[in-house]
């Protein structure tokens, strides 16, 4: 469960991307976090993934104090969130399976594991027959199913995705969301933050609109949002 | 665990060789370094063993006065020993004086021996010091002792050369030291282009949970690469450099009271200590470098 308790965020330079913000968010569900450039969803992305602290209030994350996290603890924190940006991040030197593999090779898992586990991952993205290709060699919609891929390998309670369709086409944008979708119906959270409206009107999920680091409406039902 | 290590040496090897231009002229740098560091512990050994052969030779002789009763002489050996910078000090009869004169002229010597029972010579006392540079402050201070007719050294040439010598020693040092952070400081900026050209990799381990020391420790074995690449050719150079040097000069400088030192195992001693410097600035340098670069800012 996530949990954000009054939280504000004020950068060195005085710019205040959160205020006094709250918000709750049950194990399990697929939220749609929206609104303009400057609302403060890449701040909020940021302080769940342990990047940022906050200025005021408090993140719990499955019980974790994020902002009081030694920096120690920082990467055992986040082997327990997956984060999907919207420039893919992969790298171009590794096949699809070694990029995979590369998520669980980091925290030392053995070779078996880390084979047993990518070919799951590779079943669930759906490129098990593109396991060799390298990352040129896909679509921009496939590359973003391997980030997918990466994020899911350590079996994150929680996955966060920051504009995962921002570079793709409907077709392919109508892909990732049904991966997610797909991922969510195995119990993991889901957090996608987008600018994608139509997107948030064809696949209805709990949105929530921010504007100048506040909510301005969290609406359960979902749906098209005029701004 | 073997895999981890794999895994570091791995991606060192990795770093080495997407690198080779930047490794290259830091290798080379390095080995410059260790060079100059090899000719400054060669200088240094060898001044070291020259002024340790010049003080084993030097040796205050002390006369002492016809005056002095045998019973008193040994109340004055306690004396003289006991002046600061004395090292020994040895009591040499009126008779043993003959007999090391008599030696000195050999076979034609044996002439002086009409001096056995009217002996001329003095009792006297062979000092020796503990350093060289103390030689002339020693032979005064024993000349104003009671019962010492007269003190002799060999003079303050010997002591100058003594001190000429500790002083190129210490400079030689200082320099030494002087050029051990240059080379960090060429491994710090290796590693730090590293991981500017890796900071992708780094961003994605990062974000999946890597640790700082799964991140940093390859990048460290890559400056202690970088280090030992760089000791290898002045090691190889120290050993064959100073063996042709040796042999050249037939092992002695100038005359033969100054020996130079053997060239085995001195030479392995040198070699190895290039290489320990070698491994001391790539892993210093990179673990600096990594550990400011990998900074956890938030």
């Amino acid at each position: 469960m996530i949990v954000l308790e009054n939280v504000s965020k004020i950068y060195k330079n005085g710019t205040k991307a959160l205020n006094d913000f709250s918000l709750e968010i049950q194990d399990g569900e697929f939220v749609y976090i929206i609104g303009e450039t400057g609302s403060g969803k890449s701040t909020l992305i940021k302080l769940l993934n342990g990047e940022e602290i906050p200025t005021k209030g408090r993140v719990l994350v499955n019980g974790t104090n994020v902002g009081r996290l030694r920096f120690g603890k920082v990467p055992l924190y986040r082997r327990k969130i997956g984060v999907v940006f919207q420039d893919y991040q992969l790298l171009k030197n590794k096949t699809v399976f070694d990029n995979i593999a590369f998520a669980l090779e980091v925290i030392n898992k053995s070779k078996e594991e880390v084979r047993k586990r990518v070919k799951e991952v590779l079943e669930i993205i759906d490129l098990a027959n593109e396991f060799n290709s390298y990352p040129t060699e896909l679509s921009g919609g496939q590359q973003q199913r391997v980030v997918i891929g990466r994020a899911i390998a350590n079996n994150p309670s929680i996955l966060i995705c920051d504009e995962p369709t921002g570079n793709l086409d409907p077709r392919h944008s109508k892909e990732i969301i049904e991966l997610l979708e797909k991922i969510n119906r195995s119990g993991t959270t889901i957090i996608v933050v987008t600018h994608d409206y139509v997107l948030v009107d064809t696949y209805k999920k709990r949105t929530i609109l921010l504007d100048n680091g506040s909510i301005v409406s969290d609406d359960s039902e979902g749906g098209y949002i005029h701004v | 665990m073997f895999r981890r290590i794999g895994r570091a040496f791995k991606e060192a090897w990795w770093g080495i060789r997407h690198h080779r231009a930047m490794v290259f002229s830091t290798v080379v740098t390095i080995s410059i370094t260790l060079a100059i560091l090899s000719i400054l512990g060669v200088l240094i050994a060898n001044i070291n063993q020259i002024t340790y052969d010049i003080e084993e030779e030097i040796q205050v002789f002390v006369k002492i006065d016809n005056d002095v009763e045998e019973k008193d002489i040994e109340e004055l050996q306690l004396k003289v020993s006991r002046i600061s910078g004395v090292a020994g000090v040895v009591y040499s009869d009126a008779d043993s004086e003959l007999t090391y004169f008599i030696e000195q002229y050999g076979e034609s010597g044996s002439i002086f021996e009409i001096y056995r029972d009217d002996n001329p010579l003095s009792r006297a006392f062979i000092v020796s010091v503990s350093t060289g540079f103390s030689i002339s402050e020693v032979s005064k201070q024993i000349g104003t002792l009671d019962g010492i007719a007269e003190v002799n050294f060999g003079g303050f040439a010997i002591e100058n050369f003594i001190s000429l010598l500790g002083g190129i020693r210490k400079a030689g040092l200082v320099l030494a030291l002087a050029i051990i952070p240059l080379a960090i400081y060429l491994i710090y900026n290796t590693i730090k282009i590293t991981i500017h050209s890796r900071r992708e990799e780094i961003g994605i381990m990062r974000l999946v949970g890597a640790t700082n020391s799964y991140i940093r420790i390859p990048l460290v074995l890559e400056g202690i690469f970088i280090g030992i690449i760089g000791a290898i050719l002045p090691c190889v150079g120290t050993v064959f450099g100073y063996q042709y040097f040796y042999e050249q000069m037939n092992g002695q400088l100038i005359s033969g009271i100054l020996k130079l030192v053997d060239v085995f195992p001195f030479t392995l001693y040198v070699s190895a200590i290039l290489l320990a410097v070698g491994v001391f600035v790539g892993l210093i340098g990179s673990w600096w470098s990594a550990t400011r670069s990998l900074r956890w800012k938030r």
